[in-house]
C-alpha cells in the first residue's frame, strides 16, 4: 500500500519522528548500560521496530489502555512514559515505572493507559480484550490495543481474543509486530498460515498487512482502526511486518538462526532512516534538532536514574492486596428478622443486589445469560441487565478470564462464572500470572475485583472434570483470596464482600451443598474475609472443616455427643486468608485438632493448618494433630468407588474416637 | 506362653499398695532382671524387676498411675511375638484385652525380633500440652505413666498427678482438694495398726547432754564436714545400753504372735525423718559394729534419699529401735509411736540451756534435753524399760 500521495500534516511527522528517535535512543542507552551491569535483568529492546509503536499510540489518548509484551520499552514510550521512569525501572530503583518490581517485562504506568507489559507471551491480547469489554460497560468510548509478536498469533490467546473482540464487537486493535522470529524460531516454520493478518477473516475481522518499518503507512491504518473501534464497527488485526536488529535480549547470541547479513540488510530499512530519507527536504533541520533534544533528553534520564535511590526494603511485601475494605454492616446476630433459604438463594441475593447498586458489574460464562446459569447462580438477573451484563461466552475459558483480568485493570468488576471450578484450570496462567499479580506488580496502582465462581466437590458420580476441589492449589497463590463457604448465610455475606472488596477472590461452592438451608438474615450484611465461624462449641476436640465436610462434621458430632464426645466445629470460611486465631484459641481449649477436608492431605489445606498449629499451638497440642482427607486420588465415577475417596460421616466418627485415644 | 505380671507383696503385712508408673511401655520387649515399673509398698518406693522375657502388654485395665491397688492385682502379661493374651487370663475384663503387635518401628528385619539396639530405648513421651501443665504444677512429667497412645503422657495424666501428689509445696493444691493423697492414706494405716497392735506407754526423763553439745562443738571447729547430728549421736548410745538391755533388744515377728531376740550384731536404728511427702523411717544397719564416722555418713545417704523419695522398701525396714526428734521445733516431750514390728521408740526434745545444782551443790549452767521412751507394754514390763532409760541417761552424761 503506498502512502506517497495522500498529504501527511508536519506536525505528525515530527511527532512519529521523535517518538521513534526517543525510543531509538533509550533502546541504545540501555544497552550499553546493560553491559555495564546497570540493568539487573533482561533487556528486550525494540530496536528496529520503533515505527510501530510510534505509530499506533500517537492515535491513542490516555485513556486508551495498551496491553503489551516483554518486548515493551517502545510500547511504554511511545504512550508517554518518560524516559526516566523506564530507565530507572530497568535499574531497578524507586523512581521506575514498577517502583523497581518489574524490570523490563513489567512495565506499568496505568495513569497514561499504559496498563503493562508482561513476561508471558499472550495474555496482552485477552486484557486488550477486556479493556475493549470494559469500554462498552463504561461506555467511554476508549479503545483497547494489544501489541504482540508473531510467537503471540499461535497462542491459544490470540484465537480466544480475536473470536471474543469479534462476536462482541470490541473496540480493540490487535497489533501483531511479525519480526520473523520468536526468539530464534522463524515464523516461516512455527505458523502453517504465514499470513497473520489473514487469520482475521477466520474470525470475521479485518486483517490488515502492512509495512512495519513504514511509520507512516501504520499511521494511516491505525489511524482508521481507532475510528472504527471508537465507532462501535468492532477490532482491527493489523500485521506489521518488521525485524529486530538487535538480538531477542541484550547478551544473547544472535546467529544461530538468522546471519549478519540479514540483520545488516534490514538495518538499511530503519525506520527512522526512511522517514528522514522521505520528508529531509522538508523539516532537515527539524530532525535535526529533535535528535540534539532527545540524546540529551536520554542522557539526562539516564543520569537522573542511576543516582534515584533503591526501594526501601518496607516496600518487598506492600500492595499484594488492596488495602482492606472496611465492612460497614456485619452479619446481624441470629435474633435479628431472618429467612431459611437455600446456599443457592442466598448467592443469587447477593449478586442481585450487588448488580442492582453496582452497574460496574457484569457476568460472564457459559449459560449464564437467558438460561440463568447451570446452577442457576444468575436466574432473573439476565431479564433485568441485558446481554451486556450477564453475558454468554463461547467455551474459552482462559479467553475470557483473560479479558476479565483486562476489564478489571480498566475500572469494571467482572464476574467469571466457571459453572465447575475443574474450568478454571483451563484459566489458570490468566489467574495466577496475571489476575493475582498485578496489583503487585502495579505497586497498587491498579485495582483487581475480579470475582472467579464456580462449583466444586465430589458427590453423585460426577467424576473426576466436574469435582475438583482446587482450593488448596490456588491458596497458594500470593495475591488471590480464595473463599469456600459452607452455610448459606456466609456464603451470601461473603459473596457480598467479594463483590465490594478489590482483590481478585475464587469464590468456591460445593455442588453437594447447594441446596442445604440456613436461617440468613433479612438485613443487609457482608462477612470479611479471614475471620473463620464457629459452627458449634465443644469441649473435647477441636474439629476444623471446610465446604462439605462442615456439615458431615455437624451430623458426625450427634453421635460423638452420645459417646460423651463435645465436638468443636470451626469453619475458616476463606482458606487465603487463614484465620489460625480462632483454630488455636480452640485448640488451646481442647488440646486436640482433626482437620477434615474433602480435598487430598498433600500439600493441601488441612497441611497449612496443621504446619501453623504446631507451630503457633505446640504447647497446646495433647495429641498429634490428625487429618481426615480425600484420597490421593482422581475422583473416580462408579457409586462404589466414589465413596471409598471421600471422607464419610463414619470415617468422621472413628477419627475422633481414635484420637481422643491418642 | 504369655506370663502374668501382678502386684506383688513386699512386706509381711503388705494388702495393697501404691502403683506409681510403669518404667516400660506397652510393646517394648522386656528382658529378664529389666525394670518393669515402680510400686510403693508402705513406706518406701520400689523398682520391680522383670522376672521373664517378652512384650510388654499393659492389661486395659490396668491401674493408673498413683492408684491404690490390691496385692495380687493383674497388672500385664509378658507375650511372645505375635501371641495373643489369653481369653482367660484376666480375672477382671478379660475382653477388653486386644491382640499386641510388637512396635513397627521395633520390629527386626524379618519382623521376627526386635531389633537388639530398641531394647535400651524406652523413651517417656509426653505431649507438649502434658509438659506444659507439668511444670506450671511441678509434677514431674517423666516419672508419670501416660494413658496415650503407646503410653504417651497427657495433660489428663499430669492432671491426675497433680492431684494426687502431695505437691503443696508448689502451692498447687486448690481449696477443697483432696490431701489425704494415697502416700498420706498409706502412712496412716501403718501408724493405725501400731495403734491397734500395740499397748504403748510413754515414760519421760531428762538428761545433761552438756558432753554431746561440746563434742558437736568441737566437731565444727575442727571443720569436720561429716558433724554428728544429735539423732547419730544417740543411735550410737542407743545401740551400746540396748546390748546390756536384752529385755527391751526383741522384735516381733510378721504377724505379731511371737517375739524374737534381736543380737547385738543386727542392731539396726531406725531414724525419722520429715519430707514433703510424709514421715519417712530409713534405718542405719549395723549401729554396734559401725564407727560414728560410719553412721554419721549413713544416715545422712539415707536421709538424702528420704528426701529426693529414692529409699527402697529394704533400706525402712528390719530396725530394733527407732529414735524420733522433735526438738528443732521446740518440743520438750511427747509420745511417740512405735514403727512396729519394732518394740520402742526414742524421742528427743529440743535442747534448753538451764541451771543445775551439781554434786556439790553449785549451782552451773547445763545443756538439757527431755527424752520420750515409748515402748509396747505387751512386749515388754515398765520397770526393765525404766530401767533401759536410766541407763541411757548415764551412758549419755558419763560421755566426755
Ligand atoms: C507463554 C510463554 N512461553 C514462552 C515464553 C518465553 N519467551 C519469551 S519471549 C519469546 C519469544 C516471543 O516471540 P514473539 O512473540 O515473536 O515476540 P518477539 O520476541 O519476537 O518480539 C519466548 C518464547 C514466554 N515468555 N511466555
Ligand atoms: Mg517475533
Amino acid at each position: 500500500m503506498s502512502n506517497m500521495d495522500t498529504h501527511i500534516d508536519r506536525k505528525v511527522v515530527l511527532q512519529l519522528y521523535r517518538t521513534m528517535q526517543l525510543i531509538r535512543q533509550t533502546e541504545e542507552e540501555l544497552a550499553r548500560c546493560h553491559q555495564r551491569g546497570l540493568v539487573h535483568g533482561a533487556c528486550h529492546t525494540y530496536v528496529g521496530q520503533e515505527a510501530i509503536a510510534s505509530a499506533v499510540c500517537s492515535n491513542l489518548n490516555d485513556h486508551d489502555a495498551v496491553f503489551s509484551t516483554h518486548r515493551g520499552h517502545g510500547h511504554a514510550l511511545a504512550k508517554g512514559m518518560k524516559p526516566l521512569e523506564l530507565i530507572a525501572e530497568l535499574f531497578g530503583r524507586e523512581a521506575g515505572c514498577s517502583r523497581g518490581r518489574g524490570g523490563s517485562m513489567h512495565l506499568f504506568s496505568p495513569e497514561i493507559g499504559m496498563m503493562g507489559t508482561s513476561g508471558i507471551v499472550g495474555p496482552c491480547i485477552l486484557q486488550a480484550c477486556g479493556g475493549g469489554y470494559s469500554s462498552k460497560i463504561l461506555k467511554n468510548g476508549t479503545v483497547g490495543v494489544a501489541f504482540f509478536g508473531d510467537g503471540a498469533a499461535n497462542n491459544a490467546a490470540f484465537h480466544e481474543g480475536l473470536n471474543m473482540a469479534s462476536i462482541w464487537k470490541l473496540p480493540v486493535l490487535f497489533i501483531c509486530e511479525n519480526n520473523q522470529f520468536a526468539t530464534e524460531v522463524p515464523f516461516a516454520y512455527a505458523a502453517g498460515n504465514s499470513s497473520v493478518a489473514s487469520r482475521g477473516a477466520a474470525y470475521g475481522i479485518p486483517g490488515i498487512e502492512v509495512d512495519g518499518n513504514d511509520v507512516i503507512g501504520i499511521y494511516r491504518v491505525a489511524k482508521e482502526a481507532v475510528s472504527r473501534a471508537r465507532a462501535g464497527e468492532g477490532p482491527t488485526l493489523i500485521e506489521c511486518k518488521t525485524y529486530r536488529t538487535r538480538p531477542h535480549a541484550e547478551g544473547m547470541g544472535d546467529f544461530t538462526y538468522r546471519t549478519k547479513d540479514d540483520v545488516e540488510q534490514w538495518k538499511q530499512r530503519c525506520p527512522i532512516l526512511r522517514l528522514r530519507t522521505r520528508f529531509s527536504a522538508e523539516y532537515s533541520s527539524e530532525f535535526d534538532a529533535i535528535d540534539q533534544e532527545i540524546l540529551e533528553q536520554v542522557r539526562a534520564a539516564r543520569a537522573e536514574a542511576e543516582a534515584s535511590p533503591e526501594p526501601t526494603s518496607e516496600s518487598a511485601m506492600t500492595h499484594i492486596y488492596s488495602p482492606p475494605q472496611i465492612v460497614v454492616k456485619e452479619k446481624p446476630s441470629p435474633d435479628r428478622e431472618s429467612k431459611v433459604i437455600t446456599f443457592s438463594q442466598a448467592t443469587l441475593e447477593a449478586l442481585t443486589e450487588e448488580m442492582a447498586v453496582n452497574p460496574n458489574i457484569f457476568v460472564m460464562g457459559e449459560g449464564i445469560g437467558i438460561r440463568g446459569g447451570n446452577f442457576l447462580t444468575t436466574k432473573g438477573l439476565y431479564a433485568i441487565h441485558g446481554p451486556e451484563r450477564l453475558c454468554d461466552t463461547p467455551i474459552c475459558e482462559r479467553g475470557f478470564v483473560g479479558l476479565a483480568c483486562g476489564a478489571a485493570m480498566t475500572g469494571t468488576r467482572p464476574v467469571i462464572d466457571f459453572m465447575f471450578a475443574d474450568f478454571v484450570l483451563d484459566g489458570l496462567g490468566e489467574i495466577i500470572n496475571q489476575i493475582a499479580k498485578m496489583q503487585y506488580m502495579s505497586s497498587g496502582r491498579l485495582k483487581m475485583p475480579v470475582l472467579l465462581r464456580g462449583c466444586i466437590g465430589i458427590g453423585h458420580s460426577a467424576a473426576t472434570h466436574h469435582s475438583g476441589s482446587y482450593y488448596g492449589m490456588l491458596a497458594q497463590v500470593p495475591g488471590l483470596k480464595v473463599v469456600v463457604p459452607s452455610m448459606a448465610s456466609d456464603a451470601k455475606g461473603l459473596l457480598k464482600h467479594a463483590l465490594r472488596c478489590h482483590d481478585p477472590v475464587l469464590f468456591l461452592e460445593h455442588r453437594e451443598i447447594l441446596q442445604t438451608k440456613e436461617a440468613v438474615p433479612v438485613d443487609e450484611y457482608e462477612i470479611e474475609f479471614g475471620k473463620a465461624r464457629v459452627i458449634q462449641a465443644g469441649s473435647s476436640v477441636t474439629v476444623v472443616a471446610i465446604a462439605r465436610m462442615v456439615h458431615l462434621v455437624l451430623a458426625a458430632s450427634e453421635s460423638l455427643k452420645q459417646q460423651g464426645i463435645s465436638v468443636e466445629l470451626i469453619d475458616p470460611r476463606t482458606v487465603t486468608p487463614l484465620d489460625s486465631d480462632t483454630i488455636l484459641q480452640s485448640l488451646a481449649k481442647t488440646g486436640r485438632l482433626l482437620i477434615v477436608d474433602e480435598a487430598p492431605a498433600h500439600c493441601g489445606f488441612s497441611a497449612e493448618i496443621a504446619a501453623r498449629m504446631v507451630d503457633v499451638g505446640f504447647n497446646e497440642l495433647d495429641a498429634p494433630i490428625k487429618r481426615l482427607t480425600g484420597a490421593f486420588c482422581p475422583t473416580p465415577y462408579s457409586p462404589s468407588l466414589e465413596k471409598v475417596v471421600v471422607p464419610s460421616v463414619e470415617d468422621i466418627v472413628k477419627s475422633v474416637v481414635q484420637l481422643m485415644q491418642e | 506362653m504369655a506370663e502374668e505380671i501382678r502386684f506383688p507383696r513386699l512386706g509381711w503385712s503388705m494388702e495393697e499398695g501404691r502403683f506409681v508408673q510403669w518404667l516400660k511401655s506397652d510393646g517394648d520387649l522386656v528382658r529378664e532382671g529389666e525394670i518393669l515399673f515402680e510400686m510403693e509398698g508402705e513406706k518406701a518406693l520400689q523398682e520391680i524387676e522383670s522376672v521373664g522375657n517378652g512384650i510388654l502388654k499393659i492389661a486395659a485395665d490396668a491401674p493408673q498411675p498413683d492408684e491404690v491397688v490390691q496385692v495380687g492385682r493383674l497388672l500385664g502379661y509378658l507375650l511372645l511375638p505375635n501371641e495373643k493374651v489369653p481369653e482367660d487370663g484376666s480375672p477382671s475384663q478379660p475382653t477388653v484385652l486386644t491382640d499386641v503387635q510388637p512396635k513397627a518401628d521395633e520390629q527386626g528385619p524379618q519382623g521376627i525380633e526386635p531389633a537388639e539396639d530398641s531394647i535400651s530405648e524406652s523413651r517417656v513421651i509426653a505431649t507438649p500440652r502434658a509438659r506444659r501443665l507439668a511444670q506450671e504444677t511441678g509434677v514431674v512429667w517423666s516419672e508419670l505413666v501416660g494413658s496415650g497412645r503407646d503410653g504417651r503422657i497427657r495433660e489428663a495424666d499430669v492432671r491426675n498427678a497433680a492431684k494426687a501428689l502431695n505437691v503443696s509445696s508448689q502451692g498447687v493444691h486448690k481449696d477443697g482438694a483432696n490431701r489425704f493423697t494415697p502416700r498420706r492414706k498409706m502412712i496412716a494405716e501403718r501408724l493405725r495398726m501400731s495403734r491397734e497392735q500395740t499397748i504403748p506407754v510413754t515414760l519421760t526423763t531428762q538428761v545433761d547432754v552438756s558432753q554431746l553439745v561440746a563434742y558437736r562443738e568441737m566437731q565444727k571447729k575442727m571443720q569436720n564436714v561429716r558433724v554428728p547430728a544429735f539423732t547419730d549421736l544417740f543411735a550410737k548410745h542407743v545401740a551400746i545400753v540396748l546390748a546390756r538391755h536384752p529385755a527391751m533388744s526383741i522384735r516381733w515377728n510378721h504377724d505379731h504372735t511371737e517375739l524374737h531376740d534381736v543380737p547385738a550384731s543386727e542392731f539396726h536404728i531406725g531414724i525419722a525423718v520429715d519430707t514433703s511427702d510424709g514421715l519417712l523411717v530409713p534405718v542405719i544397719r549395723d549401729v554396734s559394729t559401725k564407727s560414728l564416722d560410719e553412721i554419721v555418713s549413713q544416715s545422712k545417704a539415707l536421709i538424702e534419699k528420704a528426701r529426693s523419695g529414692r529409699l527402697t522398701r529394704e533400706e525402712m525396714s528390719g530396725g530394733v529401735l527407732s529414735i524420733t526428734n522433735l526438738g528443732s521445733f521446740g518440743i520438750d516431750a511427747f509420745t511417740p509411736i512405735i514403727n512396729a514390728p519394732e518394740i520402742a521408740i526414742l524421742g528427743l526434745g529440743a535442747i534448753r540451756r538451764e541451771p543445775m545444782f551439781d554434786a556439790y551443790g553449785q549451782v552451773k549452767a547445763v545443756e538439757r534435753m527431755v527424752l520420750s521412751l515409748t515402748f509396747d507394754h505387751a512386749a515388754v514390763d515398765g520397770a526393765p524399760a525404766a530401767a533401759f532409760l536410766k541407763d541411757l541417761v548415764s551412758e549419755i552424761e558419763s560421755v566426755h
